[in-house]
């Protein structure tokens, strides 16, 4: 493959994805390029799914005004994109009358920057709008406008229409170097071929720094923040109406959701660990256990750890040149664009992707606007929050909605071939686009099920389906297949067992 | 959308199902329909291709697939209908249920009694909180069943197995026979989870160590499963320094237990036992709502198949009764009670008008006890009673016939005397 762009995007997150999305209103050939088997298969999956409003911190200016411009910005993108989002608002709870202090001054901190609505809430108000919170709790920070989107849904979905848009994706490639034969023209080698550009955006989340120093850009490395969660089971109802926050640990509990504004709600506890050195290290620890299931028994007197269904870390990508958000032309490459974000990415990306789209103009990039661009992309139907007679519609236009698949979260099999078809390779990429095998019984009882769909409509065997691409192959061999070897000698010990 | 008049739905076509279905026709109810999510009726026992099954009811050593075989073929002499491929995506507690399968589409079935009998489920890795990474490679035993003994795969060839539950150790035997090398199975208690005969048949004589008082600590590998780090426990079931053991590994077996599966149960109000986990059920296996029966592991989690199809008939009688009118609807109930040493007494409640049988579980492996029903009303002595092997004992009609008028409970004990 040897394609000539106007913008090389690397990187399939939500950077990259929004950033593709934003350049796809203009007549302007672009291609974004993915080391995974499908997009968002990075550390934006598993970050939070909180839109923060906006309160800010000290030494992030570039970070609080994209949070901030990006919060108001969510209802008309998720509206356009089909993605659920809710303004949940977030409650920072101190149980110590001494802390009220810390709450008065994020006030005034959020005033100043403009952040809508935040107002101090006292512990008659808090017991109302937190029937199950601690007695413990003497006040809070409410700000109203935080709200909650899935982050892999809003990967997905800008991916999807920045697609419908005619932006090429390059996926299961890996950049293995980046020449600069002259100014304004990038070869960008992968493991898929070459592409070439004439503008080349590194939206590389963690793995930036590796990009940037193929351009020869070393004064930034990425360093992971790990952040633990848990996620309980559904049957679990009417825990909390908000974000509760610990203004000083940064532990939370919240409403979480595969579906927003679904009739049920999950719930999800969490909170961010250290900074640690190994970008791959998603591993939960008995610690992260403990600390996450001490705050959520203290601050939910009827929380069980019984009740969690799953747990896992997702890492945030920290630069260790500034605190802040690096989104910047590069002064030594022209051309070459560094979009390093972090904590609150999601949150801040639609205004990161209009500020990204303005630098690259000012670098010289023509913006023709593109009539047909259709900002509207419809999800997968989700037969499970249909009306009954909508489900009649579904199924009489394809009876495969009728056939359930995942049976703890009523996924059928018409969702899932409907999701290959939209770009789903893997056992993951069908989790993450339908919520098969997201349920109580984690896959379970779908599984089998979904390899065999993928295997069949993708037309190969069962054994090369992966969990997640690359070496994640979920069943290494056929059936007897390793009795073939035992009459050579190979596998004599084990003979002598059986 | 469609609608239909039906005398009973059975919700379930595994073995307590069918038992249940077929037991309910005998007894005379025309109007049943038996629904099933899978592709065929007869429920894991298909995945089960091991024997061992209806030792006890048939007195011969059946395989899954054959035990199955043998109620499906009844139930279809009988003419009993059933609905494949089909979900119910709502029950109500006035017995309305909605279904939905390719054939026929949303279709609302309203019944006069109902018979839940989903089965139960495995527990996964989220419901121990195992640290480590998430890699391809990691089952519950009984995925990991269904892949090699109905689709045709082997999820790897070096295996780790925590938890000594009986699907566990069956498939630990059947790995070994695909070639596999089961490196360890690894448990947390000091006693195996499962069943003695799986312990000697598929643990022992197959030479697989087993690693007693030890569990799962940490996870490896970031696209597959690289290995595991084990290590034993203290008497918090906490990991104890220095005793960590990484073995080399592709693929972790979970075989932590069952879980019965009661979500339909639920959206009918139907109240759950917080110790099985559920419904609580009198001794015609009805549930705390009218015409509502449960049987087999959506009740409790049973070791063998045999009881489960007793359950079934069980289940069936009372829904038969409960349609036609037959029976004697029990107006004063004897709760029956957990006392000492014992974890739980299925049925909750008796009439203490007929013969009836109480399964129950211990809560410590122990020898030479004696469980006591009520004061003095029955005793039995046991040489060996273990949490993993259930217990039943049977209450005949005539030793009930000697409790005082108005007694409200039955206090089952279980201790050495």
């Amino acid at each position: 493959m040897h394609l000539d762009t106007d913008v090389a995007i690397i990187g399939g997150g939500v950077a990259g994805n929004s950033i593709a999305r934003e350049l796809s209103r203009y007549k302007i050939d672009t291609i974004l390029i993915e080391k995974n088997a499908e997009v968002d298969f990075g550390v934006t999956k598993s970050t939070h799914s909180f839109i923060h409003a906006g309160l800010p911190e000290p030494g992030t200016p570039l970070l609080n005004k994209l949070v901030l411009e990006g919060n108001a910005m969510f209802d008309l993108l998720t509206s356009e994109l089909d993605v659920p989002f809710m303004r949940i608002g977030k409650l920072l709870v101190v149980t110590n009358k001494n802390e009220v202090g810390i709450l008065e001054k994020k006030k005034d901190e959020a005033d100043a920057a403009g952040v809508p609505g935040v107002r101090i809430i006292n512990s008659k108000e808090l017991r109302e709008m937190e029937p199950n919170l601690t007695r413990e709790a003497v006040a809070a920070l409410f700000t109203p406008t935080t709200g909650l989107v899935s982050p892999w849904e809003l990967v997905i979905a800008l991916s999807e229409n920045a697609m419908e848009n005619k932006v090429e994706f390059m996926l299961d490639a890996k950049v293995t170097g980046i020449s600069v034969p002259r100014d304004n023209i990038f070869v960008i080698e992968t493991t898929r071929g070459a592409v070439t550009s004439k503008f080349l955006i590194n939206a590389a989340g963690l793995f930036a720094d590796d990009i940037a120093k193929m351009v020869g850009e070393n004064n930034f490395s990425m360093v992971p923040l790990k952040q633990e969660r848990s996620i309980l089971d559904e049957r679990i109802t009417n825990l909390v109406n908000h974000l509760v926050r610990s203004p000083i640990t940064g532990d939370f509990v919240s409403p979480t959701k595969k579906e927003l504004g679904a009739k049920k709600s999950n719930f999800i506890i969490g909170y961010t660990s250290e900074k640690i050195e190994d970008k791959n290290d998603v591993s939960t620890s008995r610690e992260g256990f403990q600390r996450t299931f001490n705050f959520a028994k203290r601050m939910f007197p009827t929380f069980s750890p019984k009740d969690v269904i799953i747990s896992f870390a997702g890492l945030v990508p920290l630069n260790t040149r500034t605190n802040d958000y690096i989104i910047e032309a590069s002064k030594k490459v022209p051309g070459f664009i560094n979009v390093v974000l972090g904590g609150s990415g999601v949150g801040a990306s639609p205004a990161m992707a209009k500020l990204v789209v303005k630098i690259l103009a000012n670098c010289g990039l023509g913006l023709v606007p593109k009539k047909e661009f259709n900002p509207c992309r419809k999800g997968i139907p989700n037969f499970r929050e249909l009306q009954n007679d909508q489900k009649e519609a579904l199924i009489a236009r394809d009876p495969r909605y009728a056939h359930t698949v995942c049976r703890c979260e009523t996924v059928t099999e018409g969702e899932i071939v409907e999701a290959i078809r939209r770009g789903a390779r893997t056992v993951d990429g069908i989790k993450f686009r339908t919520k098969a095998g997201m349920g109580r019984c984690q896959g379970g009882f779908c599984s089998p099920r979904v390899t065999q769909i993928l295997a069949r409509e993708l037309g190969v065997p069962a054994t090369e389906i992966t969990k997640r691409g690359g070496n994640s192959r979920l069943l290494l061999f056929k059936s007897k297949e390793k009795l073939k070897n035992r009459g050579e000698g190979e596998n004599q010990n084990e003979i002598s067992r059986g | 959308m469609k609608s239909q008049e039906v005398d009973l739905v059975v919700i379930g076509g595994g073995p307590a199902g069918l038992a249940a279905a077929i037991k309910a026709r005998e007894t005379g109810v025309e109007d049943i329909i038996v629904i099933e999510r899978a592709e065929q009726l007869g429920g894991l026992l298909h995945q089960c291709i091991h024997n061992g099954f209806g030792l006890q009811y048939y007195k011969e050593d059946l395989t899954g697939p054959e035990y199955a075989n043998r109620f499906i073929k009844k139930l279809k002499n009988l003419g009993i209908r059933y609905l494949l491929k089909t979900m119910v995506i709502d029950l109500s507690s006035d017995k309305k249920i909605m279904v939905v399968n390719p054939e026929e589409g949303l279709v609302h079935l309203h019944s006069k009694a109902v018979i839940l009998a989903m089965g139960c489920r495995e527990r996964t890795r989220g419901a121990l909180a195992i640290p480590g990474t998430r890699p391809a490679g990691i089952f519950t035993a009984g995925t990991a069943q269904r892949f090699i003994n109905v689709e045709g795969f082997i999820p790897g060839e070096e295996i780790v197995i925590l938890g000594s539950g009986d699907i566990g150790m069956i498939m630990a035997r059947r790995l070994c026979l695909e070639g596999a090398v089961v490196k360890a199975i690894v448990e947390i208690l000091p006693y195996v989870g499962g069943l003695i005969r799986n312990e000697v048949q598929c643990v022992r004589d197959f030479n697989i160590p087993l690693f007693l008082e030890h569990t799962v600590t940490n996870i490896h590998g970031i696209d597959r499963v690289e290995a595991v780090t084990i290590a034993k426990i203290d008497k918090d079931r906490n990991p104890i320094l220095g005793t960590e053991k990484k073995i080399k590994c592709d693929t972790l077996l979970l075989s932590v237990g069952l879980i019965p599966e009661n979500e339909l149960s639920l959206k009918a109000d139907v109240k759950l036992d917080q110790v099985t986990g559920g419904p609580i059920v009198h001794e015609t296996m009805e549930t705390s709502i009218p015409g509502i029966f449960a049987c087999g592991n959506v009740v409790h989690v049973h070791d063998i198949v045999d009881d489960v199809t007793l359950g079934g008939e069980l289940a069936g009688v009372g829904a038969a009764d409960y349609i036609l009118g037959g029976g004697n609807p029990t107006k004063e109930k004897i709760n029956i009670k957990a006392g000492e040493g014992i974890r739980y007494v299925v049925p909750q409640t008796i009439s203490a008008q007929r013969d009836v049988n109480l399964y129950m579980r211990v809560l410590n492996p122990d020898r030479n006890v004696t469980v006591r029903v009520g004061e003095g009303l029955l005793k039995r002595n046991f040489p060996t009673v273990r949490p993993s092997e259930m217990l039943k004992i049977t209450l005949p009609l005539s030793r009930l016939k000697t409790l005082d008028e108005g007694i409200k409970e039955l206090v089952v004990t279980c201790k050495r005397e």
